[in-house]
């Protein structure tokens, strides 16, 4: 027993203590990056891999053996005097040489006036007002009703949203683009009372997090009545093959 | 035996350079990825804006040739189907823009395919006033958001001049007393090509847009064929019946500014005399 411990731990020593804090290190970033959905900003991932920095060096300074094994090797490498191949002097060199310009390329990037348009965060879903919230159809869904809906459908969205894919030959010029309802990230996840809402007060009913100001989406309660706009979400749940969210 | 001596101690060299590199390797990587974590944030996303070029003088010619120093931005466009009434097939498809200014004047180039010339064929350029959002279409009111007004520059080709106009909504385009803008239109092998100009800065700034050097605002393009149906003699486009673009963004293109160039090499100098220094240290250390 005592053999395999000492064993492990000889192992584990075979491997230089900078690469494992880099592969912890690296192995904590990736999973942070690419592993967390939904991903997360990058300031939160700054601040996680500070901590383990922080960790990191005080697992190294805790023990003066570790300590040692830790900057004995950098200390050499820097140094140089000691290095006995010439591709070890090279790699010393060219550490030596892209340290001043990574710190000069950081310096250049955080005070270079920025040339980019100011980054827009739309909200694509915010939040309904009161009045929209828990609303039921009240048309019966019907064959001739859901039939009426895609007349309507067809008149008045398809221009924009297409056959229910948001690619209507009117919708090119428009940013943010027409909704695809086919899309299961579109009214897949919405209730009939959202999609009321936004049928019926149009692009300039969202709030200031949807960007009111770029919707092109009319404001169908000045042409429609409520009983046409209930109707069109029933043609346009069927054609696009989805079925309303329900708080069951 | 001394071949095998020789052997063991090369394999022995060998380990040691092995470890060697795995632990630079591994340091230089985890430097790298947390250079790549630090900077994360200047790589802004991408959107499309229309650039003036800072030029000795603004021509007001669509074909001078100091517009080929202006890369074209290019918007696509769409019907008019915000608000009654609509139209649901137009025109021109795209639009070109340009800009260019000399710190007073500024002049932004619009070019658009139109398979006829025709005397009202026009089009139109918008801005949002101030600091309040206002909603593309004509700044149309938002229920949940105080909405500002437009400001709209539109030229028409039989008037062969612009108009500086304001709105909030439609149905209140109202023309400005103060006309401070220009326009001029050029039409040729089935395109028109049309200048806006006006000074970057105005006295109004209520109801005119100001451009601030390397300040970006918000743009819109409109515009019109104005043939005429065969079959009625009616206009095919006209008032709200138009082609349109979404919100764009404009700048004016600063002085360069090199600042940045002398940061960036006082932080290398710096970072030169603090490698210089820790290894003297360290080679110090090592001889005491």
């Amino acid at each position: 027993m005592e053999a395999k411990i000492e064993k492990s731990q000889a192992k584990r020593r075979r491997i230089p203590v900078q690469a494992q804090m880099a592969i912890v290190w690296m192995g904590i970033y990736l999973f942070l990056k690419f592993f967390i959905k939904p991903p997360l900003p990058s300031s939160v991932i700054f601040m996680y891999m500070t901590m383990t920095s922080i960790g990191l060096l005080m697992y190294v300074s805790v023990y003066e053996d570790v300590l040692q094994a830790f900057k004995g090797p950098i200390v050499d490498f820097l140094r140089g005097d000691q290095l006995r191949t010439g591709s070890w002097r090279a790699a010393r060199w060219v550490v030596l040489g892209l340290f001043p310009l990574l710190v000069g390329w950081q310096t250049y990037s955080s005070t270079a006036p920025s040339d980019q348009p100011p980054a827009e965060n739309r909200t694509i879903h915010p939040a309904p007002p009161g009045e929209f919230v828990g609303l039921s159809n009240p048309v019966p869904n019907t064959p001739e009703n859901v039939m009426t809906g895609k007349g309507l459908f067809a008149a008045l969205c398809s221009p924009c949203h297409g056959n229910f894919d948001g690619k209507g030959p009117a919708a090119r010029g428009f940013n943010p683009p027409p909704a695809n309802f086919v899309d299961p990230g579109t009214i897949a996840q919405l209730q009939e009372s959202y999609v009321f809402w936004r049928i019926k007060t149009g692009g300039v009913g969202l709030s200031v997090e949807g960007m009111p100001w770029k919707s092109a989406m009319p404001r169908w309660e000045v042409e429609l009545k409520d009983e046409q706009i209930w109707k069109i979400i029933m043609g346009e749940y069927d054609g696009a093959g989805h079925k309303p969210r329900t708080w069951e | 035996m001394r071949r095998q001596l020789d052997c063991l101690s090369w394999r022995r060299e060998m380990m040691k350079n092995r470890r060697k590199m795995w632990s630079v390797g591994g340091t230089a990587g985890a430097v790298l990825v947390a250079c790549a974590v630090a900077s994360g944030a200047a790589w802004a996303q991408e959107s499309v804006a229309v650039r003036a070029v800072l030029v000795s003088s603004v021509p007001d010619d669509p074909a001078a040739a100091a517009w080929n120093s202006s890369v074209a931005a290019q918007f696509p466009l769409s019907p008019q189907v915000h608000w009654a009434t609509r139209i649901l097939e137009v025109t021109a498809k795209d639009v070109k823009v340009r800009g260019l200014h000399d710190g007073k004047q500024v002049a932004i180039l619009l070019e658009y395919d139109d398979p006829t010339q025709d005397p009202d064929d026009a089009a139109a350029i918008e801005f949002m006033v101030g600091d309040k959002k206002a909603h593309f279409a004509h700044g149309q009111p938002m229920a949940q958001v105080e909405g500002g007004s437009v400001n709209i520059w539109f030229w028409k080709n039989k008037d062969s001049k612009a108009l500086d106009m304001n709105a909030k909504g439609f149905g209140t385009l109202k023309v400005q007393d103060q006309q401070d803008v220009k326009g001029k239109g050029v039409y040729q092998d089935g395109k028109w090509k049309v200048v806006f100009s006006r000074a970057l800065a105005t006295g109004d700034a209520e109801n005119d847009a100001q451009f601030n050097p390397g300040e970006f605002i918000n743009i819109a393009f409109a515009v019109w064929d104005g043939k005429k149906d065969p079959a009625s003699g009616e206009l095919k486009e006209k008032g709200s019946q138009k082609a349109v673009s979404s919100w764009w963004y404009f700048r004016a293109e600063p002085q360069p500014d090199y600042s940045a160039y002398l940061y960036a090499a006082l932080a290398i100098g710096l970072a030169l005399g603090f490698q210089f220094v820790l290894i003297r240290k360290l080679k110090k250390g090592q001889s005491a």
